[in-house]
């Protein structure tokens, strides 16, 4: 047997011959798992629609939506019609296109409020605690225990029907959910190793809560919105049914039901399309939500928000 | 345990306490004249003298507080601005409504949920698991008023066999109130069963996972034991938990519904009197709603701490 | 008992994964005979814990795929039906895992989860049931066992957890006990303890036993013959002095050399192997180990090398003798 010279040791390899991958940032690898989402994806895919279709709705449609035309009432389903025409002879397809401009409107402003609210009160309760924090999720868990609609209700009473009315009380209603998922965040990091080691190495506290505590509060807070976003849409749909929220002659996928009603059996095409699209736009956004969550934080279990909204 | 059922009631009471406040701000909060915004066209100055005395909105607003929490708890929630009855009595009479058709979505919920998440979960991957979840999927997404609107669409004005809307006592006539019940609950029902199911397959999912399973069937237990004996004590704890939960989203949350079907429950006359700016009306009915709910949520946690032998001990 | 109570001939287990199959356990083979302790040492991706969830068929077999053969009472463990395989389970062979706080139902008390095995594998009704297990808590050393059994398990702390896991494995008096990292969640105290009770309780009923850990210091205190895992296969197995003596693969060395010596009169740094486990769905063609091994030569990386016995009891798998690599 030969005799042979101990060889320096290869450099560490996986197995015979790849190289170990090398670290990618934590964004990329999110966008990556999101898009192997099928669902994910479709529901990206529609929501781009919506947007453009909110953006460009009335410029795109073929009718205008205050087209009125007697004459044409009631009609069915045909190539010039193609979702049929409204009892005032509207086309209603044009007005479903132009619907999710409220919708989508809606939806992301009043998350929005919920989110500029609802997250530095969570921070400002987790990070300091104590009596502040005792008295802040009280106040939240007030606001959580009554049911959404009932409080969105309550809240358009006092302020009046209408769209920004209805994106505030929306607002309001989803700004507990925020609040306390980011409190938990702040929690949960704030005793962890490495904060402590910032605070050693005398960072102060807008400094801890600005780089240390945030980014990992980020993560719980998109997959939030995007569930949240469902959510709202829904909401504002219920509350245009009840004629709480936008007003006419703006067209809103719930008032829309509201006013098929009416004419349920002449033509019930009226009723079906709006919430076909509030079917699909709700769908799209829990897809998109449950990618984010398989992707951001696997282990965050679904809130049970109350489906009692609309 | 006795602790902590302590604390959590004196938390929902402390919670019941803080709704009070805000239900009681909210007439205050409308611009002008409640009274007279209520009245509207129908203004009649020995009505509104009359009301107004009842009301006494000219004394400080913090003794108007104490003096409405006080009649509340002896059950004398104020006077109808639109029809000057009792709100109490208005309140109790939609009660009975609102109450099967929450138990009644529960039920259809339960039903279909239940036994679709456990199999579901066991057969993770099969054909079955994938179509219930996508199902569930669609159920989640799907608006109330509209689902209940196709269902009446469907059964009621195409096929003609159940009734589009109204309620029937169960005194009156058994078999009417199950075919008046009968649209409502199945809407409301199969939404709440969807949100049920995905979290009953989770749980279930969860449980067979965990290292105890493994151990189980380590032991020799055939996997149906492994299932009945192991898996699913654990996962009914959560389930509890949630179905209690959706008790009281059900009890609170069906306006929609109640409107779309013209079910005489609590949710319908809290709308009706925004419409009407009733607002006595619509303090008692957001009093009496939330405190349902609330108390449901104790009931749930106790329950919960109760079961769960890891919170007992 | 004549022969040996378990044979495992050739066992292999594969595993369908989304980038490929892998191979987490190749061609493996030993036996264990009664009153006998045989570790199984290895890295955590050696398969040593999947090799011994296979001979009681506790893998999930679509993703798994399992060969070979395992000798046990006059049948193969691997291709008993289930209903056979069950009454082997808890009661022939029985198997304790690593983490006791997981591997006990939260919700279940402890008696009624030592009671099982017992009540249906040897018949016993609820009293004789709960007597015995009163029995085998004492036995384990755990302190007023009858109150105990009602208790639940995170009423107890890890070691006594443990200890009710081995009560519960040991309760029907099976021939082999298979110990999976047992003690690796224990602190070094409890560890040892345990590994001493586990030891009068083998004395006492003939147990063979297999003992699952990456920890050599353990498989000191434990062992009569070791087998070293490394990339599902066997590298070296010898008697436990045999092996600390004279190991003969280059693996084996490189752990005992990593192992830091108390006592040491100069600081030194520990001598890690460099490099990782390799990929199972992409092994090595050649020795699993030639990648990671100081004195690798070209026949190492094409042709995986046998296992060969050169001394009586003592089987190496390398091309090579040692006495080459410290000439």
């Amino acid at each position: 047997m030969a005799d042979p010279t101990p060889t320096a040791p290869p450099p560490a390899t996986h197995d015979a011959g790849e190289p170990i991958a090398e670290h990618r940032s934590r964004m990329r690898v999110t966008i990556d798992t999101v898009l192997r989402n099928r669902l994910a994806v479709i529901g990206l895919v529609v929501l781009a629609l919506l947007v453009l279709a909110a953006i460009f709705g009335p410029t795109i449609a073929p009718y205008d939506i205050n087209d009125i035309n007697i004459a044409d009432r009631l009609q069915g389903l045909s190539s010039s019609h193609w979702f049929g025409t409204d009892e005032l002879g509207r086309d209603v397809f044009s007005r479903v296109l132009v619907g999710a401009r409220v919708s989508l409107t809606v939806g992301f402003i009043a998350v929005g409020i919920a989110v500029v609210i609802g997250v530095p009160i969570g921070l400002v309760s987790g990070f300091y605690g104590g009596a502040t924090d005792s008295w802040l999720m009280r106040l939240m868990d007030i606001l959580f225990s009554l049911p959404a609609i009932l409080l969105a209700i309550a809240i358009l009473a006092v302020l009046g029907p209408g769209i920004v009315n209805a994106m505030i009380a929306i607002g309001i209603v989803y700004t507990p959910i925020f609040a306390r998922i980011t409190r938990g965040s702040v929690l949960t990091v704030k005793e962890s190793v490495f904060v402590r080691a910032a605070r050693s190495l005398g960072a102060t506290d807008t400094r801890i809560l600005r780089s240390h505590i945030l980014p990992n509060v980020v993560a719980p807070i998109i997959v939030q919105t995007s569930l949240s976003l469902a959510f709202a849409i829904l909401a504002e749909a219920a509350l245009s049914f009840l004629g709480l929220g936008v007003q006419p002659p703006e067209p809103a996928w719930g008032r829309m039901l509201s006013e098929g009603r009416g004419f349920f059996q002449q033509a019930p095409w009226m009723a079906i399309f709006p919430g076909l699209a509030i079917v699909i736009t709700v769908m799209a956004f829990n897809f998109v939500g449950d990618g984010l969550r398989d992707a951001l934080d696997p282990q965050q279990r679904s809130v049970i928000e109350s489906r009692g909204v609309g | 345990m006795t602790n902590y059922v302590l604390r959590r009631f004196g938390q929902m009471m402390l919670a019941l306490l803080g709704v009070s406040v805000i239900v009681f701000a909210l007439i205050h909060l409308v611009p002008g004249d409640p009274i007279r915004v209520a009245l509207g066209t129908r203004f009649d100055p020995d009505t509104y003298a009359a009301l107004s005395e009842r009301a006494g909105l000219d004394r400080p607003i913090v003794v108007q507080y104490f003096a409405w929490l006080g009649s509340a708890l002896t059950g004398d929630l104020g006077v109808s601005f639109r029809s000057g009855q009792p709100v109490t009595t208005l309140l109790l009479e939609r009660l009975p409504a609102t109450i099967t058709l929450a138990f009644a979505a529960l039920f259809v919920a339960i039903v279909v949920s239940i036994p679709l998440g456990i199999v579901s979960a066991i057969r993770s991957g099969s054909k079955l698991d994938y179509a219930s979840t996508a199902a569930s999927q669609v159920g989640v997404s799907v608006p109330d008023f509209w689902a209940g609107i196709m269902y009446i669409l469907l059964f009621a004005l195409a096929l003609s066999w159940l009734p589009p809307s109204g309620y029937v006592s169960i005194l009156d006539s058994p078999i009417d109130w199950l075919r008046h019940l009968a649209l409502p609950a199945v809407t409301v029902g199969l939404i709440s069963g969807s949100i049920l199911f995905r979290f009953v397959r989770s749980a279930v999912l969860e449980a067979l996972h965990q290292d105890y399973t493994r151990t189980a069937r380590a032991k020799g237990l055939s996997e149906r034991e492994v299932i009945t004996r192991h898996v699913l004590p654990n996962a009914w704890i959560p389930i509890i938990t949630v179905v209690g939960l959706q008790l009281g989203f059900l009890l609170s949350g069906v306006i929609v519904v109640e409107v779309i079907f013209a079910w005489p429950g609590l949710g319908r006359l809290a709308l009706l009197s925004v419409q009407d700016r009733d607002f006595t009306v619509l303090q008692g009915a957001v009093l009496l709603i939330a405190a349902m709910f609330l108390v449901i949520n104790l009931i749930v946690d106790v329950l919960y701490a109760y079961v769960d032998p890891r919170v007992r001990y | 008992m004549t022969g040996p109570v378990l044979k495992v001939d050739d066992l292999s287990v594969s595993f369908g994964t989304r980038t490929g199959r892998a191979m987490v356990v190749n061609d493996v083979s030993y036996e264990i005979g009664a009153s006998e302790t045989l570790a199984i040492v290895g890295e955590s991706g050696s398969g040593k814990s999947v090799s011994s969830l296979a001979l009681l068929q506790l893998l999930p077999v679509p993703p798994a795929r399992v060969a070979g053969r395992a000798e046990f009472g006059g049948g193969d463990l691997l291709s008993m039906p289930d209903p056979e395989i069950r009454a082997v389970r808890g009661n022939r062979i029985a198997m304790i895992f690593q983490d006791p706080m997981t591997s006990l139902n939260p919700v279940r008390t402890i008696g009624y989860q030592l009671m099982e095995p017992l009540r249906m594998h040897m018949g016993m009704d609820k009293a004789a049931a709960r007597a015995r297990s009163i029995e085998l808590l004492e036995l384990v050393g755990i302190p007023s066992a009858d109150e105990r059994m009602d208790d639940y398990p995170q009423q107890f702390s890890g070691g006594m957890r443990q200890r009710v896991m081995i009560a519960m494995g040991i309760s029907c008096e099976p021939d082999l006990l298979i110990a999976d990292e047992a003690t690796t969640a224990l602190d070094v105290t409890t560890q040892a303890q345990i590994i001493e009770e586990i030891k009068q309780l083998q004395d006492r009923m003939g147990l063979a036993l297999i003992w699952i850990t990456h920890d050599l210091g353990v498989v000191a205190g434990i062992a009569d013959r070791v087998v070293v895992l490394y990339g599902g296969a066997i590298m070296e197995e010898a008697a436990i002095d045999l092996l600390f003596d004279d190991p003969r693969h280059p693996y084996t060395r490189a752990l005992l050399e990593s192992l830091p010596v108390p006592g040491m009169d100069r600081p030194r740094r520990l001598q890690a192997i460099p490099g990782l486990p390799p990929d199972p769905v992409h092994l090595p063609a050649g020795c699993p180990f030639a990648p990671r091994c100081a004195y690798a030569q070209d026949i190492c990386t094409s042709e995986r090398p046998a296992l060969t016995f050169p001394l009586e009891g003592h089987g190496v798998a390398c091309h090579f003798d040692p006495e080459v690599f410290d000439g």
